[in-house]
């Protein structure tokens, strides 16, 4: 997984032109925007993604892109490298077979992909707006998120915080932001701990 | 209305490019980026074959403006387009953020004094891009 911070408004060239502007961090995010290259995370990451719904989304189409070398081409979940790695890459290599096999009969790869599989590897651009990226922090940076989204936003993060220090301090999981675990009984207990990662 | 533009994200044109190709091509966003960002001629090229109906590629930046206006100036744009943000920030000032697809769709379904100063007032940031849409409208 690769992520790179591309573009973004400087809060700065806002703010310079309206010294007198008196705003609350909530709407002035609203008009700050971010845009990231994501390459290299599985269809499954992707899937998760794209629910964030206040974004914008340029994803490689496997309309347009053959898949080739399927299986150098797969995420492959830490446990899965732990436990079965041997029956994960197996499968993989059929499916690659496969597939070949089905582009080889003249299949357009728009059919052909109905094969592949969620650990497929994918690339693209994701631009949020500022206060939507700070409600994705809240939910994907949580102990509780799937381990890929929850990397990436951790990378994501740690990119805007270099360049927007003061935007986006004191932001992280949603148990930061709000002071308390809005998990229920799913709460990982783990606030101390989040507290001395984010603050 | 009067409009003054006051901060944009960087490189959008090479970024429309690059959302061209990231979709079309097998290479990583990133690596398109570095080759759009010196290759004017590339992009202008890339850009004069896009059609303006697939418009998510043209989603990924903002430009940010600071607005005088009447609240039932603010409140005719708010009615005819749902995707630019206001902030009132003092009895007739607003802040006024927006991407260029909203920009254009805003300008290419309500003619109109408004829309029109949006729109020059980001030309000189997106000239194939104005070029493009507005040779397409005058073919219309």
């Amino acid at each position: 997984m690769k992520i790179r911070l591309l573009s973004y408004t400087n809060s700065k060239d806002i703010i310079s032109k309206l010294p007198q502007l008196e705003i609350s961090e909530a709407e002035f995010l609203s008009h700050c925007s971010f845009t990231f290259s994501i390459e290299g995370i599985s269809r499954a990451c992707s899937h998760q993604l794209v629910r964030h719904r206040i974004a914008s989304f340029s994803q490689q189409s496997q309309r347009y892109i053959q898949v080739k070398k399927l299986d150098q081409n797969v995420v492959i979940p830490p446990k899965i490298t732990e436990k079965a790695e041997r029956e994960f890459r197996s499968s993989i290599e059929d499916t690659r077979n496969a597939y070949d096999k089905l582009i080889t009969a003249g299949v357009e790869r728009e059919d052909a992909r109905f094969i592949l599989p969620n650990a497929t590897e994918t690339s693209l651009l994701m631009t949020m707006d500022g206060k939507s990226l700070e409600h994705f922090f809240g939910l994907r940076l949580c102990s509780r998120a799937q381990w890929e989204i929850r990397s990436m936003a951790e990378e994501m993060l740690t990119q805007v915080k270099a360049v927007e220090p003061e935007l986006y301090k004191g932001v992280g999981p949603y148990c930061i932001q709000l002071g308390r675990c809005p998990e229920g009984r799913f709460s990982c207990g783990k606030i101390v701990e989040m507290r001395k990662r984010y603050q | 209305m009067k409009i003054q533009l006051l901060a944009t994200t960087s490189n959008i044109e090479p970024l429309v490019a690059t959302a061209v190709l990231t979709t079309t091509s097998g290479a990583q966003p990133s690596i398109l980026y570095e080759r759009m960002i010196d290759r004017k001629d590339k992009v202008a090229e890339i850009i004069e074959r896009i059609e303006v109906q697939h418009g998510s590629i043209l989603e990924h930046n903002r430009f940010v403006w600071g607005i005088i206006a009447e609240e039932h100036e603010v409140l005719d744009v708010l009615l005819k387009t749902k995707f630019l943000t206001f902030t009132r920030i003092g009895s007739k000032d607003w802040l006024l953020s927006g991407n260029l697809r909203a920009v254009i769709e805003f300008w290419s379904q309500q003619k109109n004094e408004n829309s029109e100063a949006l729109l020059n007032s980001i030309k000189h940031i997106v000239p194939n891009i104005f070029s493009n849409i507005t040779r397409e409208k005058n073919e219309n």
